[in-house]
């Protein structure tokens, strides 16, 4: 685990360090092991092993690491989305994997938001109705969700462009509505799986921007990067190597 | 936002799978309503020309006594019968319990008499009933009206020089009921003559029924209470004979609820047109039924084939949906409404296009040309069919798609 910003904060930062270190425990890996079973042809594939590492409230972590050393595989497990074969994914205490099936997707709607590297914004909904997609099935009436939709959508700057449905929106602004659909239900926390991965330098940095904005404003984010510009916005980065953290 | 939001937007989104699945259960259901209809109607249709063959009920005297024929029947000669039945049996028949099942009464009374020297079955009947009984019977001339006019059987026409033949030969057209036709030219005969004696006394002859190769033809038939004055058997009857209405009609019941009410008759059911007419209806319903079935099956095949396709298809987007907390039940509910919704207007729309063919298939299977009545017994039937096929066959898909495990279904692409 590297502390990418300590640095950076140094010994200005002693009170805000203490407040972080208080809430340390938001999100906790312990022992973390992923085996894909044989499948085919294919053997079986150890992807984790002994993963540990914890992020706190409002931390902003990038997780690094080369292709194929179980990045996307550990931001899965905990977005409480992959169960892992050893070890437990804590959230605000929560055992994640403790939970059955459907109370672990309330989990899921209730405490994350995901936003995926190609977005998968639904290509028949409109960006008013993608960002209100988490909504769906929670009790708000119909206005509150479509109140909340607009928040978030003036939030990444797309309050113009309720209507339009995703093919009409660029790649930053499909970035920033998935952004938008990610925090729409107010999750505590958000996972990232290479949000600029598919953006070129420009609406990249569009996307970044929006993250740091919601960062800033209290949101913890977990998000996996290649990109050490985005890295090197983040509190914290962990780097993987080989299913370890090196 | 709604589940049926999304699940609506995206039936609009892909229109043309939606269409393609309605007219699908469409076809199924059109063609199980189309020979459903088609089955009922000729069942209607066959039960009703039954119905017209005249009597499958038969009440007889208890008697050894010496018989006379009547359609291959045996009947009890007067003069030897000593459980006679009488004008008030002919009314009892009316007090069972199945009386609404039965559509006509028709007593008679037979007996010889002495016609211009020849000796002729003379049978007392109540023409009203017996004209409506037997429908298949053309009268030259007209019905009797009055106490002494008389219907003449052909070969006693013939015999008595009452008709001659006549020319051109046209066929009897086909209206059907007993009725008379005044038009002569119909017949193959015209009448020459219309006045007899009968038993001494002059008599009226208002019609000749045209032949039928049945008993008729050798019969003389006379209101009943003027038969019964001229053969001096005032209130008897010979037989009375009983139509029921034989659409699933309980003959046995009937049978047994007439035995009950006159337990000095002999009731008997003519079975054999009864069991005819069973065995045919339940083996158009049978073939009707599994023809149906096939084409369903293959409806629900086909719903099945496509629905899987659609999961697969849609793996990436019920991923992501399961990633943003849907849960299962959720996932399940959302592709359900969407199925209901296709089934629903597969449903209707194969309602409609089976009530239609079966209106234009109708007149090359039967007679009769039905009106577009509305069932709706039917119209729900083939609705609530259309949505279990729909959702029978879906379900195993849906399912599926349920259990998918998000973080494969996103990185499936």
């Amino acid at each position: 685990m590297v502390r990418h910003s300590a640095a950076r904060i140094g010994s200005a930062c002693v009170a805000s360090c203490a407040l972080r270190r208080n809430s340390m425990s938001f999100v906790k890996i312990e022992g973390i092991g992923k085996v894909y079973e044989a499948n085919g042809d294919s053997p079986a594939v150890r992807v984790l092993s002994d993963v540990n590492a914890e992020i706190a409230e409002g931390e902003f972590v990038c997780l690094m690491g080369p292709s194929g050393s179980g990045k996307s595989t550990l931001l899965t497990i905990v977005g409480a989305m992959n169960h892992p074969t050893e070890g437990r994914v804590l959230v605000d205490d929560i055992d994640v994997y403790g939970l059955e099936d459907e109370r672990r997707a309330d989990f899921r709607r209730e405490y994350l938001g995901f936003v995926f590297q190609q977005h998968h914004l639904l290509p028949y909904l409109n960006a008013l109705e993608n960002a209100m997609l988490p909504l769906a099935t929670t009790q708000l009436s119909t206005r509150e969700k479509r109140e909340r939709a607009v928040s978030v959508l003036e939030k990444v700057g797309l309050a113009d462009k309720g209507s339009r449905l995703p093919n009409q929106l660029s790649g930053g602004e499909q970035g920033r509505l998935a952004i938008a659909r990610a925090i729409v239900n107010e999750p505590p926390l958000i996972l990232a799986d290479e949000p600029t991965g598919s953006l070129d330098t420009k609406t990249g940095h569009e996307v970044m921007e929006v993250f740091m904005k919601l960062n800033r404003q209290g949101q913890t984010v977990f998000m996996v990067t290649h990109n050490p510009e985005n890295s090197a916005l983040a509190h914290r980065i962990i780097n993987i190597v080989d299913g370890r953290v090196a | 936002m709604r589940i049926s939001t999304i699940a609506f937007a995206n039936l609009k989104r892909r229109k043309g799978k939606a269409i393609f699945l309605a007219i699908g259960i469409a076809i199924g259901i059109g063609t199980a309503v189309a020979l459903l209809s088609l089955s009922g109607s000729i069942k209607e249709e066959i039960g009703s020309q039954l119905d017209r063959f005249g009597a499958n009920i038969v009440v007889v005297p208890q008697s050894n006594s010496l018989s006379l024929d009547y359609g291959g029947l045996s009947v009890s000669s007067v003069s030897f019968d000593v459980k006679q039945l009488k004008n008030e049996d002919a009314n009892s028949v009316l007090d069972i319990p199945f009386r609404n099942r039965i559509s006509n009464v028709s007593p008679k009374l037979l007996g010889a008499v002495g016609v211009e020297g020849r000796e002729v079955l003379l049978v007392g009947v109540d023409f009203n009933s017996e004209l409506t009984l037997k429908r298949w019977w053309h009268v030259a001339g007209r019905n009797p009206e009055g106490e002494q006019e008389l219907l003449v059987g052909y070969e006693v026409a013939r015999a008595l020089s009452l008709i001659e033949p006549s020319a051109p030969v046209v066929e009897p057209h086909v209206s059907h009921g007993g009725t008379h036709d005044s038009s002569e030219d119909q017949f193959q005969f015209k009448i020459v003559r219309d006045r007899i004696k009968l038993a001494d006394k002059d008599h009226q002859v208002a019609g000749v029924i045209s032949q039928t190769g049945g008993p008729e033809d050798r019969m003389i038939f006379g209101s009943l209470p003027h038969v019964q004055a001229l053969l001096n058997k005032p209130g008897q009857l010979s037989l009375i004979e009983v139509s029921a209405l034989c659409k699933d009609c309980p003959i046995e019941d009937i049978v047994a609820q007439i035995s009950a009410r006159m337990p000095d008759a002999k009731v008997s059911a003519i079975q054999q047109s009864v069991r005819a007419r069973s065995e045919t209806v339940e083996r158009l319903t049978r073939f009707s039924a599994v023809v149906a079935a096939v084409v369903l099956g293959i409806g629900a095949l086909m719903i099945f084939t496509t629905m899987m396709g659609s999961v697969i298809e849609r793996t990436k987007e019920i991923g992501v949906l399961r990633a943003i907390g849907f849960r299962r039940a959720h996932i399940i509910k959302g592709l359900m409404i969407e199925v209901a919704a296709i089934s629903l207007v597969g449903g209707l729309l194969g309602w409609a296009a089976g009530l239609l063919a079966s209106w234009v298939a109708l007149p090359y299977f039967a007679e009769t040309r039905i009106g577009f009545e509305f069932q709706p017994l039917l119209a729900i039937a083939a609705i609530a069919a259309g949505l279990v096929i729909g959702t029978i066959s879906s379900f195993y898909p849906i399912v599926r798609a349920s259990r998918l495990d998000p973080s494969e279904a996103v990185r499936y692409v």
